[in-house]
């Protein structure tokens, strides 16, 4: 459905999306990551043929978004990120516009414009001018506009941006009922995001692209951080017993709320190598508590610390910054 | 080209759902009316004999008034065409629809030409109220109303070229204002340069003063047309020359 390879942009001399190559299948419902200042408005922009490319090739459902931009551009609902709409239209106005604009035969045009309205919820504003909305109403008349011509594909630039929680679940919804009909390529800087709706991942940082896969492979890439255990005793047999447990690099006391309240409780961190693997990391865990155990103390809790796909989202944009942390 | 329609339409609704439009458009014709007042009774107290000319001609030729009108006119009409659609952002909704750049462009100017003849229409109704005393040459009228629509089209094509090239309206008000300006001054010279140069020339086949004088007295010149229909045509190339450099900026 859309193939990109090598995609460069530069303004001027600075260069926004460098090299950047990767493929949507049709079906797919894929989330287009990084942080702020990435790239991904560039790219979407480039895709959506509002933007010139510097280089690279750009293939939207079979037509090439610079041979055959007016073909392209007919294939492809685009929300941009701002949601820019005429504030002085009524919404049905708009939406009504915006299909003569895609050329939704005069026919159609009435139950087209009613179907994106259910879809993207926002039938009981349909006589309400746009100016009037509220933000999270504004961000859905935009996903409407980009549905209404029915287009086999849509790009949504950050489609929950500036929405309350319940709004976000609201579209996120709208998007995962759209992923069955169409495919969908949504940019965002959150995780639990793509998490949320999409079942595969592009990520770009600082205009390159940094990884892609499955949510499976990008779970995979989430090593766990540790291990935290809650004991009461003594402090030193304690951090003996953990610190001689194979795989165990470092152990440190954390002060909590509850070792402060209770004298002789204390809170332990462990860390072990990066390269532990999934097993390794298991038995360390029986080993640690079996350790503490032997050693008197009482194990009162065990949590394992995962890194969040926050964390990995981090190293995997920021690789130098995660290596300079790993070596202090 | 099927772009074209629905932009024009929207073009239209969105000038005259603001309040600035009839704004305009009172004013314009309050002024017009004014004047066609004052000059009804001047020539109903001189009488027709004493002068030289028809009202019609007074009304459309020799007069500064015309400009003074378009030039308060014209500029806030095209300030908004496409300034103000790239300050909110909805140029990037616009230009990604399948539509091209030379719809968008002709269906705006379509739509600003629309409601600047439609402004104009009312004043038709002096041509009756004329009628009513004594012989109107209507085609000294349709003459007059051709170098109307010239002078009023080449106007607007300036403004809407400034409109393009700044994202800021009140930029693109200030520049079309002072190229409209320019083009009367520069047509004035025609009275200040020596008969003969290059520039009293120059200035003679721009001066929009003269050729307005030359329409309200129905003589259509060849030349004058191709004027007003270069520049125009010019401005709009260039207008849509400058929406496709959007896209590489």
């Amino acid at each position: 459905m859309i193939s990109v390879q090598n995609l460069v942009k530069r303004y001027g001399s600075k260069v926004a999306v460098d090299g950047v190559s990767f493929e949507v299948d049709r079906g797919e419902v894929v989330g287009f990551l990084g942080p702020n200042g990435a790239g991904k408005s560039t790219t979407l922009r480039i895709l959506a043929g509002f933007l010139g490319l510097t280089s690279g090739k750009v293939v939207v459902a079979g037509h090439d978004i610079q041979a055959e931009s007016f073909e392209a551009r007919q294939k492809i609902g685009y929300m941009p990120e701002a949601v820019p709409l005429y504030t002085e239209m009524r919404v049905v106005e708009y939406l009504a516009f915006r299909a003569e604009l895609k050329r939704v035969p005069r026919r159609d045009r009435t139950a087209f414009v009613e179907d994106a309205m259910k879809k993207a919820n926002v039938d009981d504003v349909a006589n309400v001018l746009i100016g009037h909305l509220s933000k999270g109403y504004r961000q859905r008349v935009g996903l409407a506009d980009a549905l209404v011509a029915r287009p086999p594909l849509l790009v949504l630039d950050e489609p929950t941006a500036g929405l309350d929680p319940n709004q976000i679940r609201e579209v996120r919804e709208v998007i995962k009922n759209l992923g069955k009909e169409q495919t969908v390529l949504l940019s965002t800087h959150i995780l639990s995001e793509v998490e949320a709706s999409c079942s595969r991942v592009v990520v770009i940082a600082k205009g390159k692209l940094v990884a892609q896969g499955t949510m499976e492979e990008l779970q995979k890439k989430r090593r766990p951080a540790g291990l935290t255990v809650v004991v009461r005793g003594a402090l030193e047999p304690a951090l003996t017993a953990a610190r001689g447990v194979e795989g165990i690099s470092k152990v440190e006391v954390v002060e909590t709320a509850v070792s402060h309240r209770e004298p002789g409780v204390h809170e332990l961190r462990c860390g072990w190598g990066k390269k532990l693997a999934d097993d390794a990391v298991s038995r360390a865990v029986e080993q640690v508590v079996a350790a503490l155990v032997s050693a008197g103390l009482a194990v009162r809790e065990v949590r394992a610390r995962r890194s969040s796909l926050e964390e990995v989202f981090a190293e995997l944009t920021a690789g130098e910054r995660a290596a300079a942390e790993e070596a202090s | 080209m099927s772009s074209f329609w629905p932009i024009f339409k929207r073009e239209l609704f969105a000038f005259f759902v603001t309040p600035l439009a009839w704004v305009l458009i009172t004013v314009f014709l309050l002024v017009q009316g004014m004047h066609f007042f004052l000059l009804v009774d001047h020539f109903a107290s001189v009488g027709q004999a004493a002068s030289d000319q028809t009202p019609l001609q007074a009304f459309f030729g020799n007069t500064v008034l015309l400009y003074v009108v378009l030039f308060l006119l014209v500029p806030p009409m095209t300030m908004r065409l496409f300034a103000e659609e790239r300050r909110s952002g909805t140029i990037e909704s616009l230009m990604t629809a399948p539509v091209s750049s030379v719809a968008v462009v002709l269906a705006k100017y379509g739509a600003v030409l629309t409601t600047y003849l439609a402004m104009w229409a009312p004043t038709a109704l002096y041509l009756v109220i004329l009628r009513q005393t004594g012989d109107v040459d209507l085609h000294v009228a349709a003459s007059a109303y051709l170098g109307v629509l010239l002078v009023g089209a080449t106007y607007l094509a300036i403004g809407l070229l400034m409109s393009a090239i700044t994202k800021s309206q009140f930029l693109a008000l200030v520049l079309t204002a002072l190229l409209v300006l320019a083009l009367f001054i520069l047509g004035v010279g025609e009275f200040v340069t020596k008969e003969g140069t290059l520039m009293h020339a120059i200035c003679a086949h721009v001066s929009v003063w003269a050729h307005m004088n030359d329409f309200a007295s129905g003589i259509v010149d060849s030349r004058r047309l191709v004027f007003y229909l270069s520049v125009s045509g010019l401005c709009l190339f260039t207008t849509v020359r400058a929406v496709d450099a959007w896209r590489w900026s």
